[in-house]
């Protein structure tokens, strides 16, 4: 009986924490474009999925695209995007019955010789996950391997002065439901509703080459291999037509990397080739001259586009996919 | 699988319900089976070793334990032991100190010997003392051999204290493993308190002090002016993140109703180096202690060294002699316990030579009190003891937290030599360095004046978790509610860290 009374007060505070934690999470954790465009491409259905990472995200405007092929489209591209993000993105999609007919993966080389820091990392997609299979075995394959603070305090890794400073809004637009992508702007960039961020002109000058490295095809983690293959495996099982890409970059980071960017095209040329798949790149000798390379064009030199030219890539490449697709 | 990650919480809670879903009789055998797996979840190419150690052990356990119930020649019973030893601290020595003694022989005579790579089974440091102990714990008669070869095998194995300890003895830990304990809410709210409370340890004080630790050891010659924080900032780190480990360890322990041994207690607070290392890391002082201090003191070498020394020496420091080469014995093994390296040895030389050195001034020492009316019980003297000892503790940690012996050298002589605490300002804190530097050097200062408080309430008594359970039921949980979501608010945001004594 004592036994019993005392388990009973252990559930009773196991349901407050619990109770607790949801309030927290509800309250801090930030409402970021990715919650957006989850929730888009997860409850819409589209006839393009854009995926793949920052480079995707600054320069592809599906309504752009739209324009000129007629076809309806979304960008769920993002910064830290890995193979692992965005075939569990895909799957959410395909269970939540919004399927498209072709996904344009935009391959950032680089990304493939890293793996995947734990943490917010994965946070940013998971959390916006609605319940599903999905989601369940995300959490199995990512972040069951993450501390423990990923499950409980999803807001962990966010300034707790930030958190505070959007607390009212996040409540807000948590409890009303509320997608709007108003106020997802700032002084550099804004976010459109198609899920693509316009970035404002930056003058050149101020560009360095800090932080960029160079490919190196031995350094290709398995893991992000393995991920990609799936993904086309997914979009094969589903009939989905599978398009990779790659981005056209600033001259002067080709001309510094060149041996890298070489060995990038033939790796990923040779893969695609292989698993039966079409892929542009625009810095190969084939696209090179189908779109402008000048830096002034590019908001740095990791090749992220200012947003007039990255809608005028994105109406090059609706024109270049659908040569491809047909062919 | 860490100990703070998802996948670890999950598992032990598997394992709690499946403990006490089971009869009494075969909890045991739940805990072996989620033991091997989890050293199985860390790599399934170390089973060999964990499984050579326990077959060993437990087989000349038994021989020994046969021996000496047949009350066979005592000079057998010493080769059967001698042999035991021999194969499983050997294959400690082989796959911790190989590559070492290669290095070095190659360095001295011109070689190139290219050694063997060899794999560093997870916890084999902790698993291999453990093991042995208990067959000298035989040899000497102190407990029987365990005849179930499945329960030693739990009590090589069981998976809490697998990766970092603390070193448990059959006769305490062995026996509680086999016996059958009914849940009782007791066990489980006290497990998780103690959990939660290691957490708090481990993710906000030692995590964000190892942020500036990192950074300052990293980039020695940018700051350079802050070397003396980055030892202040190791020695946080290091307790916090090893005594946090014991209390998760221990609370987890305590969630299947088993009792172990406490591996800390206070050790900042300590008065002398002797005293520190009988409060830091307590199971592998005593195992020292037990297993290689007494029997190297009794021995027949060291008697007649003692007679030497005397001879020598005379009376008074003649005996104290032998006892400070005892010391000296057991510190260099604790050094290279901790790694083989050259700056382990320093680092165990180090404690070994202040102890020893204490111990043959001690008379000294007493003569010097007496002549300036110190009694040695004043408050003042009190304190004075233990921030000399911190201080002496610290100096260990330039060795101890260095890539390498001329690394640590080099620290030593810029903490002395330059001092620029504004450097501090300078070190990229949190998830990509967006975390505000004076509010992470908050949490660190507020956190160990926690740490401080409740240490100091324990060392005068106090059971502050008991009296905590004394207030209105709402009231304890709130301050553990608190206390966990305090790790989510205070917690460190820069990428997670293992804990340091995982690595030996």
């Amino acid at each position: 009986m004592h036994n019993f009374k005392k388990g009973l007060r252990m559930i009773l505070i196991l349901c407050i924490s619990g109770g607790i934690l949801f309030a927290l999470d509800f309250a801090l954790y930030p409402c970021t474009f990715m919650r957006n465009d989850i929730h888009t491409v997860s409850t819409t259905q589209f006839d393009d999925i854009y995926m793949g990472t920052s480079h995707g995200k600054m320069d592809i405007s599906p309504s752009e695209a739209q324009k000129v092929n007629g076809r309806t489209g979304h960008n769920v591209c993002v910064g830290g995007e890995y193979a692992v993000d965005t075939y569990y993105i895909a799957r959410l999609m395909l269970e939540k019955g919004c399927k498209p007919s072709r996904i344009i993966y935009e391959v950032s080389p680089g990304y493939f010789t890293m793996e995947k820091e734990e943490g917010n990392n994965y946070l940013l997609f998971y959390h916006e996950f609605p319940l599903s299979r999905a989601k369940l075995d995300y959490f199995r394959d990512t972040l069951l391997k993450c501390n423990f603070r990923t499950m409980l305090f999803p807001w962990y890794e966010y300034p707790i002065s930030y958190e505070l400073s959007h607390l009212k809004e996040n409540v807000r637009k948590k409890w009303s439901r509320d997608y709007d992508t108003e106020d997802l702007k700032s002084d550099t960039q804004i976010y459109h509703e198609d899920g693509f961020i316009e970035r404002y002109p930056v003058d050149s000058a101020s560009f360095t080459m800090d932080g960029l490295s160079e490919f190196h095809p031995e350094d290709v983690c398995e893991t992000n291999m393995i991920y990609l293959e799936k993904l086309i495996d997914l979009c094969r099982e589903n009939e989905i037509t599978f398009v990779a890409v790659t981005t056209p970059l600033p001259r002067a980071t080709l001309e510094h990397f060149a041996d890298g960017y070489q060995a990038a095209d033939e790796y990923f040329s040779a893969f695609f080739e292989e698993q039966g798949v079409p892929y542009v790149n625009f810095n190969n000798q084939k696209y090179f001259k189908t779109f402008t390379h000048k830096i002034e064009n590019y908001t740095d030199f990791d090749g992220h586009m200012n947003g007039e030219t990255a809608k005028a890539f994105s109406r090059l490449l609706a024109e270049v996919l659908e040569r491809v697709c047909k062919s | 699988m860490s100990l703070v990650s998802n996948a670890f919480l999950l598992f032990v809670i598997a394992a709690v319900i499946l403990y006490y879903v089971v009869p009494g009789k075969l909890q045991w055998i739940v805990l072996l089976i989620f033991s091997y797996l989890y050293y199985l979840s860390g790599n399934a190419k170390y089973l060999f070793f964990i499984l050579f150690s326990t077959c060993v052990t437990y087989g000349f356990g038994l021989v020994i334990d046969r021996m000496n119930e047949a009350g066979m020649e005592q000079k057998k019973i010493k080769r059967m032991l001698v042999i035991g030893l021999i194969c499983n601290l050997g294959m400690l020595g082989i796959v911790k100190y190989t590559g070492f003694f290669i290095d070095n022989l190659n360095a001295l005579f011109h070689l190139e010997w290219k050694g063997f790579e060899v794999l560093f089974p997870l916890g084999i440091s902790f698993y291999t003392f453990q093991s042995s102990g208990y067959l000298l714990d035989v040899y000497w008669k102190k407990t029987r051999a365990e005849k179930n070869p499945f329960r030693y095998a739990l009590f090589v194995a069981f998976f809490p204290q697998l990766l970092q300890g603390p070193i448990g003895k059959w006769e305490r830990l062995g026996t509680q493993l086999s016996i059958p304990h009914p849940f009782a809410m007791e066990n489980i709210s006290r497990g998780v308190q103690r959990m939660i409370w290691g957490y708090a340890k481990k993710m906000i004080i030692a995590d964000w002090a190892g942020v500036f630790a990192d950074a300052i050891w990293g980039d020695l010659d940018r700051f350079n002016g802050i070397a003396l924080f980055g030892l202040v900032f190791y020695g946080i780190q290091l307790y916090a993140d090893f005594s946090g480990a014991m209390d998760v360890v221990i609370g987890i322990g305590n969630l299947f109703g088993i009792t172990m041994d406490e591996n800390f207690r206070r050790p900042y607070l300590a008065t002398s180096m002797a005293d520190f290392w009988k409060r830091w890391h307590i199971t592998l002082g005593e195992w020292m202690m037990n297993y290689v201090f007494y029997p190297v003191s009794l021995s027949k070498w060291m008697m007649r060294f003692s007679k030497w020394s005397k001879a020598r020496f005379g009376r008074k420091t003649g005996r104290v002699v032998p006892i400070a080469l005892a010391d000296l014995i057991v510190f260099f093994l604790v050094g290279i316990w901790h790694g083989a390296s050259w700056k382990y040895v320093a680092y165990g030389l180090m404690n070994g030579g202040i102890i020893a050195f204490s111990e043959l001034m001690a008379g000294k020492y007493r003569s010097m009190r007496k002549a300036l009316h110190i009694k040695g019980t004043e408050t003042w003297y009190h304190i004075f003891a233990i921030v000399r000892t911190f201080i002496l503790v610290n100096l260990r940690w330039f060795f101890d937290r260095s890539e390498n012996l001329s690394q640590g050298f080099y620290m030593i002589r810029q903490a002395f030599t330059h001092f620029n605490p504004s450097q501090l300002f300078m070190i990229s804190a949190g998830s990509g360095g967006t975390a505000f530097v004076p509010w992470a050097l908050l949490i660190i200062f507020v956190g160990c004046v926690i740490m401080v408080t409740v240490g100091c309430f324990q060392e005068k008594g106090h059971e502050i978790r008991k009296e905590l359970s004394r207030l209105p039921f709402p009231v304890t949980a709130a301050i553990y509610v608190l206390l966990l979501i305090a790790i989510g608010v205070f917690g460190s945001t820069a990428a997670p860290r293992g804990f340091i004594y995982a690595q030996f």
